[in-house]
């Protein structure tokens, strides 16, 4: 078994940015010249193939295909570095280790799977299997927010957990009882980003808030950005505008997973 | 007419392109009037038959909005004239003129007015030159709201500390330009006030969590068998792999 590590990202609402989050911070990782998975498992809602630009007629066999056992994980996994897509900030992505693990957008796929539930050893195996055949130094899981089964089952696995909230007060409400899910599924690595903050808003406040309601370090405060919302689906926006306010707070979580035990 | 007062008209904005002798002819045509505090010199909607210079006091130009509430879109002292415009495009006063103590005012009625642009050419291209300068004021009111505009969208404020919405320049109760600066600040006035209302709810917000509906939910989740399983697959599997 290799000892790369699993990083999933989680958000208790929808809207938080989880996705673009998740792409941008496997992208970063990816660009230090470490191997990086990326497996979509918000099989109800997928979308994280679209921020690296894979497009429903380029997508070959699925996360879904696998968890019916219709497909190896190495059959599903789409090498990004092989294939980049339009735009100034996925094409420098080219020839960087980093594979996409993306759901099925087929509603009867979808269907399909939610029906028949996930089995956790069989998603876990998935997940080992994705770190030992790719080599992966880390693998980011992207959650479908809330915490249905299928969600509590990427927190059961994750060495890292990274909760997405907004600083308003149903979203900090939903974040308690994550942080709570997550220690009690022994989650050794648990780290909150808080995104969507207002301009001009007190982000030190805001951290010091929240990391003394949590217990938990919060990674970074990233800023409500109209620029991200404007061009967030046509590109990995931390590549394509690197200095912009947003990608740099991104960064910021960078060491934190680094650093995870 | 006494030296002081002609020496007011020669200091006023409106009359400054006339020579002394056409400022005389001016001011042999005007009365003088007096107002107590709170009298009005003119009420919105009444017709327009004169204007007035201010000699002494202070009033204030009114409208009101929607509601019916008073708003106040310009204050007025000496040397400034009031309700000139109507008198030359012959429309219904759009604002009233209240004293704010006592005033002296120097009111030239309509037919006098007509009487010296049609017996005085120099007083008429004095009166035209007055005209021209307030339309560049009324330009320079627009240059500075579009100025403001751009500065509203990019969320900086710092206008509003250090410009003053009132002017003390003559042109008042027929100025659009000026009722639209009043209305625009006031907008940027309520656009802050509620951005700032939304940044303290945002900050009072993050104090608030539930810890009853959070143990609630907690419970809700974790009392299934589903998550005692994964529970301990959950462990098993870390375990394993730490040993590894």
């Amino acid at each position: 078994m290799s000892e790369g590590k699993i990083v999933s990202i989680h958000s208790f609402r929808g809207g938080t940015g989880k996705s673009n989050t998740t792409a941008n911070l496997a992208a970063q990782i990816a660009m230090m010249g470490r191997r990086v998975g990326v497996v979509d498992t918000d099989i109800q809602s997928p979308g994280i193939h679209v921020l690296f630009g894979l497009d429903d007629q380029k997508m070959g066999k699925t996360l879904n295909d696998f968890l019916h056992g219709a497909a190896t994980i190495r059959e599903v996994g789409y090498s990004v570095g092989e294939h980049p897509a339009e735009g100034q900030g996925r094409a420098q992505l080219k020839g960087k280790q980093i594979f996409l693990f993306p759901s099925s957008i087929k509603g009867g796929e979808i269907s399909k799977i939610l029906k028949e539930g996930i089995d956790f050893n069989v998603l876990n195996e998935g997940l080992q299997t994705a770190i030992s055949e790719f080599d992966l130094d880390y693998l980011f899981i992207d959650t479908h927010p809330g915490l249905n089964e299928e969600t509590l089952l990427s927190i059961a696995t994750s060495d890292v957990l990274i909760v997405i909230l907004r600083p308003d007060n149903q979203d900090l409400q939903g974040t308690a009882v994550t942080v709570d899910i997550a220690r009690s599924l022994d989650v050794p690595n648990l780290l909150l980003m808080v995104n969507k903050a207002l301009p001009k808003h007190d982000a030190s406040a805001i951290k010091a808030e929240i990391e003394s309601q949590f217990d938990a370090p919060v990674t970074s405060v990233l800023p409500l950005s109209f620029d991200m919302a404007e061009n967030a689906s046509r590109d990995l926006f931390s590549l394509s505008y690197p200095d912009h306010e947003w990608s740099q707070a991104l960064k910021n979580v960078v060491p934190f997973i680094l650093n995870a035990k | 007419m006494i030296d002081a007062v002609l020496e007011k008209i020669r200091e006023a904005d409106f009359f400054q392109e006339l020579s002394d002798d056409a400022l005389a002819a001016v001011a042999a045509k005007a009365t003088l009037r007096k107002y107590a505090t709170g009298d009005a010199l003119m009420r919105k909607g009444d017709p327009a038959d004169s204007f007035h210079l201010i000699l002494e006091g202070h009033l204030k130009i009114v409208t009101t909005d929607a509601r019916g509430d008073e708003i106040i879109i310009n204050r007025v002292g000496p040397g400034e004239t009031i309700g000139e415009l109507a008198l030359v495009d012959e429309r219904p006063r759009s604002a009233g003129a209240i004293a704010l103590d006592n005033v002296e005012a120097l009111e030239l009625t309509k037919e006098a007015f007509f009487d010296l642009l049609d017996h005085r050419l120099d007083v008429s291209l004095g009166i035209l030159r007055g005209f021209s300068n307030r339309l560049r004021f009324s330009t320079t009111y627009i240059e500075k709201v579009i100025d403001w505009s751009q500065k509203t969208a990019e969320g900086d404020y710092s206008f509003l500390e250090h410009t003053q919405p009132i002017t003390n320049r003559p042109g008042t109760d027929d100025d659009k330009a000026a009722q639209l600066l009043s209305a625009f600040y006031s907008m940027v006035r309520r656009v802050k006030a509620r951005e700032e209302g939304l940044k303290q709810q945002v900050e009072q917000l993050t104090f608030e969590i539930d810890q009853e509906r959070r143990k609630k939910e907690f419970e809700e989740i974790t009392g299934t068998e589903f998550y005692a399983r994964l529970k301990e697959q959950a462990h098993t599997i870390r375990k394993k792999r730490q040993g590894l």
